[in-house]
C-alpha cells in the first residue's frame, strides 16, 4: 500500500535521484598529441580516405606507352638467336635449376666435345624472336631460367648422355631440323641409327632385288625351265590331293 | 666598321626576302635572335593602402579593466571559422595548426617583413588582432596557493587554416616568399607561404577529398550512428571534427 502511494505521490511531483553523477569531461590536451584510445586507432586506419579510381578515359593514357626503342644490346642478341635457328640443325631448350658454376662447366666441357655449345639468352629477346619467327610454338618453353644447347649436327645422343650427369638440367625440347621434339620424342630419335646407316641399307635392299633379278636373268635357260617345271608340279601336287573341288581342274591347264 | 656592319645588315636582311617585297628597301627584319617574351602581369588595379607597412601592434590591450580568463582551449582547436580567405593581399602566411601567437613573434614578423619589402610598390597588413587573451603565471618562487596568478602576457590564439598576414601589391611571389617562409619557420605552429591561388587549391582539394571519398566507412558515419558503442572512446569534439584534429593538431589527409 505505502508503496504504490509513494509511487503516485513521486509521479505527480516528478522524481529527482537523490544521487546524480555530473560529467566533467575530459580536459582537452593540446601542447602534446593525447594518447590515442586503441579502439579510435582502428576507427581512425578504417576509415582512412580511398581515392577514387581514375577514369577510363586517364587510366588507358599511361597503358598506350609510346613505342620504346629496343635496346643496342636486344638487338644484337636478337640477330645472334637469328644467326642460330638459322645455322643450327639442333637447338634444345634446357631448364636450368640451380646449376652451380662448377657443373655447369663441366657439362659445357662435356657437350663442347661434341660440338655442342650452351649459351644463354634473355627470354625477352627470345620471345621476341620467336613471335614473329616461324618457331612460334616453342614459346612456352621459354619460362624461367633458360638455357640452350645448340650444335650444327642433330648429335641428340651425344647431348642426352651428357645431361644425363646433371639431373639439375632438365630437358623441355628441341627444334631438330626444323621438327619440334618432346623429350620422348629426342630419346626415340636419340635410338635411331645414323642417316648414313639408313642409307646404306635402303641402297643396300635396293641393290639386292636388282642384284638378284639379274642374277635370276643370267642362268642358263634350262635352269628356269626346270625351275618352272618345278613350279608346275608343286602345283599339281597341291590340287589332287583335294581333287573333289573344281580348282584343281582349272589348276590343271596352266 | 661602317661598311663591315653594313654588309652583315645586307646579309641578313637578304636571307629574310619573303612576302614583303614593297616595302624590302625600307623595312629590314632582323628575325635571327628575335624572342618573345611574355607578358608582364597586370598590376594596373594594385591598390596601395596609405600606410603599407605593417602597423606595430600593441604588447597589452587597451582595457578599462583586465580580467583574468580561463584557459579556454577551444580557441586553438580545431579549423578556424573566420579569416581563412584573403581581402586585399596576393600572398600569405597561412596556419597549419593551432597556437598562440604572443608579441614577440608578431614583433619578429612586422620587424622582418617591414625590412623586406617596398613600400612604393608592395603593402603588407594583419589578418590577426594584436594579443588580447590574457595568460596567467604565478610569480617565480611563489609558494602554491593563494589563487590564481597575476596576468603574465597577452596572446592571440590562432587556429588552423587561419591567415596570419597578407601581402599584396606589385609583387610575384617569387619575390616574398623566401622571407615569408623564413617568417612561417619561426612562428609556434607549422605554417606555410600560401597565394591566393594555392589556398584555394587547397580548400578546393579538402573539399573534393570529402565528396569522392571512395570508402563507405567514413568517421561521420560510424560515428553518428554510435557503431558498437564507439562513441565511449571519442570525445564531441571528434563528433564535430570527424578525426581531421587532434587537440590543435591538424591530421593531414583525413576527410
Amino acid at each position: 500500500m505505502a508503496a504504490t502511494l509513494c509511487g503516485k505521490l513521486l509521479l505527480r511531483q516528478g522524481w529527482l535521484p537523490v544521487t546524480h553523477c555530473v560529467r566533467h569531461g575530459s580536459k582537452a590536451v593540446t601542447r602534446h598529441r593525447k594518447p590515442m584510445h586503441f579502439l579510435k586507432q582502428k576507427l581512425l586506419a578504417v576509415t582512412e580516405y580511398v581515392p577514387p579510381k581514375p577514369s577510363a578515359s586517364k587510366r588507358r593514357v599511361p597503358q598506350v606507352k609510346p613505342h620504346q626503342e629496343e635496346s643496342g644490346l636486344a638487338v644484337l642478341l636478337k640477330r645472334e638467336v637469328q644467326s642460330i635457328f638459322q645455322e643450327c640443325k639442333m637447338i634444345a631448350v634446357v631448364h636450368n635449376s640451380a646449376t652451380n658454376a662448377e657443373e655447369m662447366l663441366h657439362l659445357k666441357h662435356r657437350l663442347r666435345k661434341h660440338d655442342i655449345a650452351v649459351r644463354f639468352f634473355p627470354n625477352q629477346v627470345m620471345r621476341a624472336f620467336l613471335e614473329d619467327s616461324q618457331y612460334s610454338n616453342m614459346e612456352p618453353l621459354f619460362i624461367g631460367p633458360t638455357v640452350l644447347l645448340v650444335s650444327k649436327e642433330p648429335k641428340v645422343k651425344e647431348m642426352l648422355q651428357g645431361l644425363r650427369a646433371v639431373p639439375q638440367m632438365v630437358l623441355m625440347g628441341a627444334c631438330i631440323e626444323n621438327t619440334l621434339l618432346s623429350l620422348q620424342g629426342l630419346v626415340s630419335y636419340s635410338k635411331l641409327p645414323s642417316l648414313a646407316t639408313v642409307q646404306g641399307q635402303v641402297v643396300s635392299a635396293l641393290s639386292l632385288q636388282t642384284s638378284q633379278t639379274a642374277a635370276v636373268l643370267q642362268h642358263h635357260p634350262a635352269r628356269l625351265s626346270a625351275l618352272l617345271q618345278q613350279y608346275v608340279t608343286q602345283k599339281g601336287q597341291e590340287g589332287t590331293p583335294g581333287g573333289s573341288d573344281g580348282k584343281a581342274g582349272e589348276m590343271t591347264p596352266v | 666598321m661602317i661598311s663591315l656592319l653594313k654588309s652583315a645588315f645586307c646579309g641578313v636582311a637578304s636571307r629574310t626576302t619573303g612576302s614583303a617585297g614593297l616595302f624590302q628597301d625600307h623595312l629590314k627584319v632582323l628575325s635571327a635572335g628575335l624572342k618573345t617574351y611574355p607578358l608582364p602581369p597586370d598590376y594596373s588595379d594594385v591598390v596601395l593602402p596609405e600606410r603599407p607597412k605593417l602597423k606595430f601592434m600593441n604588447k597589452v590591450p587597451n582595457l578599462k579593466k583586465i580580467k583574468k580568463e580561463m584557459k579556454c582551449l577551444r580557441d586553438i582547436r580545431g579549423p578556424a571559422q573566420k579569416g581563412t580567405t584573403f581581402t586585399t593581399g596576393q600572398y600569405g602566411i597561412v596556419a597549419l595548426g593551432g597556437g598562440y601567437l604572443h608579441w614577440g613573434h608578431m614583433e619578429m614578423m612586422r620587424l622582418t617583413i617591414n625590412r623586406q619589402v617596398d613600400p612604393r610598390t608592395t603593402f603588407a597588413l594583419w589578418r590577426v588582432s594584436g594579443p588580447y587573451k590574457p595568460i596567467t603565471r604565478r610569480g617565480l618562487g611563489k609558494r602554491m596557493g593563494g589563487g590564481k596568478g597575476g596576468i603574465d602576457h597577452y596572446v592571440t590564439p590562432v587556429r588552423y587554416g587561419r591567415l596570419i598576414l597578407e601581402v599584396g601589391g606589385c609583387c610575384e611571389l617569387g619575390e616574398v616568399e623566401p622571407f615569408l617562409s623564413e617568417v612561417a619557420k619561426k612562428l609556434p605552429f607549422p605554417a606555410k607561404v600560401v597565394s591566393r591561388e594555392s589556398l584555394a587549391a587547397m580548400q578546393q582539394e579538402e573539399a573534393e577529398r570529402e565528396q569522392n571519398n571512395q570508402n563507405p566507412w567514413t568517421f561521420k558515419r560510424v560515428v553518428t550512428s554510435n557503431m558498437l558503442g564507439i562513441r565511449k572512446v571519442l570525445s564531441p569534439f571528434d563528433l564535430h571534427n570527424h578525426g581531421r584534429f587532434s587537440g590543435k593538431f591538424h591530421n593531414p589527409g583525413r576527410v
